[in-house]
């Protein structure tokens, strides 16, 4: 099998389920009990952290969407803060980094795979309703869990050049 | 004075969570955001030990570590890289580089300390 295929060929809801339980359980001892397909929860007021990835076989970027509640929880379970301590300053730093740990992660079976690539440093959003819509031709894989009961989602975004 | 130790990251988290660790022993962090204040950080603090991230604006681990060991004085200070990507070409890349270790990111407290202690001592503190 080329190296092209090999990465092609990845299944990526089950590397980032697998992704998502271990940076959960290791870093805030918690637990993303994965959900069936479905779109996008409404999450009233959100926040999604992303980091992009890119080289010469693969680009794309990875989304990680959560209510404001459930990210100043992990930021609290992270920073072993109680609420009223915690900035919005500290839950995009944490929303980002869980972000950056996911994509390194995720980046790290691509280049296993033969798609080697770079990171970007990680962004922040936050609103009440938006979409991130892909680009023709890029993959897009939407992978739903509960966290503490609340909804929280992860989106990749991937192309193979 | 106790075992000093920079961290270089650019998330707060991450520096935090690096202070946390070694909050019962006898040492003192410093901290760097980007590669280009570690350098500045090192030269002035001149620590026992380096952790360093590897993805970072402004100037990355890798150039940081690049620098840092073309500098006769500095070139000594042991680094251990501090990083998001466990695949083998990122750990061979690493590896070559001349780091003294690796830590994965996620990682547990207990074993970053238990990595830093295999390089340089640490003390626990004293409780009066």
């Amino acid at each position: 099998m080329t190296a092209m295929n090999q990465a092609k060929s990845l299944d990526i809801r089950q590397l980032l389920t697998g992704h998502i339980a271990d940076v959960f359980h290791t870093m805030l001892s918690l637990d993303a009990i994965p959900q069936p397909k479905g779109p996008l929860p409404n999450f009233g007021e959100r926040i999604t952290g992303s980091v992009g990835f890119g080289g010469d076989r693969v680009n794309g970027a990875m989304y990680v969407h959560l209510s404001i509640g459930l990210a100043e929880e992990l930021a609290c379970a992270m920073l072993k803060s109680a609420a009223p301590q915690i900035s919005d300053t500290e839950i995009n730093d944490v929303v980002g980094e869980i972000t950056n740990i996911l994509t390194g992660q995720f980046k790290s079976s691509l280049s296993d795979a033969g798609a080697g690539c770079a990171m970007s440093t990680p962004a922040i959003i936050r609103g009440l309703s938006y979409q991130i819509e892909p680009s023709p031709g890029v993959r897009r894989e939407l992978l739903l869990f509960h966290c503490r009961a609340k909804p929280m989602a992860v989106e990749v975004h991937i192309k193979f050049n | 004075m106790g075992t000093r130790i920079l961290s270089v990251d650019d998330s707060h988290t991450i520096r935090l969570i690096v202070s946390r660790a070694f909050r019962d022993y006898d040492c003192q962090i410093c901290e760097a955001a980007n590669g280009e204040e570690g350098l500045a950080v090192a030269a002035r603090e001149k620590p026992d030990l380096i952790l360093l991230d590897v993805t970072m604006p402004v100037m990355d681990g890798v150039t940081m570590l690049t620098l840092l060991k073309a500098d006769p004085v500095l070139k000594s200070i042991p680094v251990i890289m501090l990083t998001a990507e466990s695949g083998r070409e990122n750990v061979l890349a690493i590896a070559r580089l001349g780091v003294r270790d690796y830590l994965v990111k996620p990682f547990k407290e207990e074993l970053l300390v238990q990595k830093v202690g295999h390089i340089v001592p640490l003390q626990k503190k004293v409780v009066a």
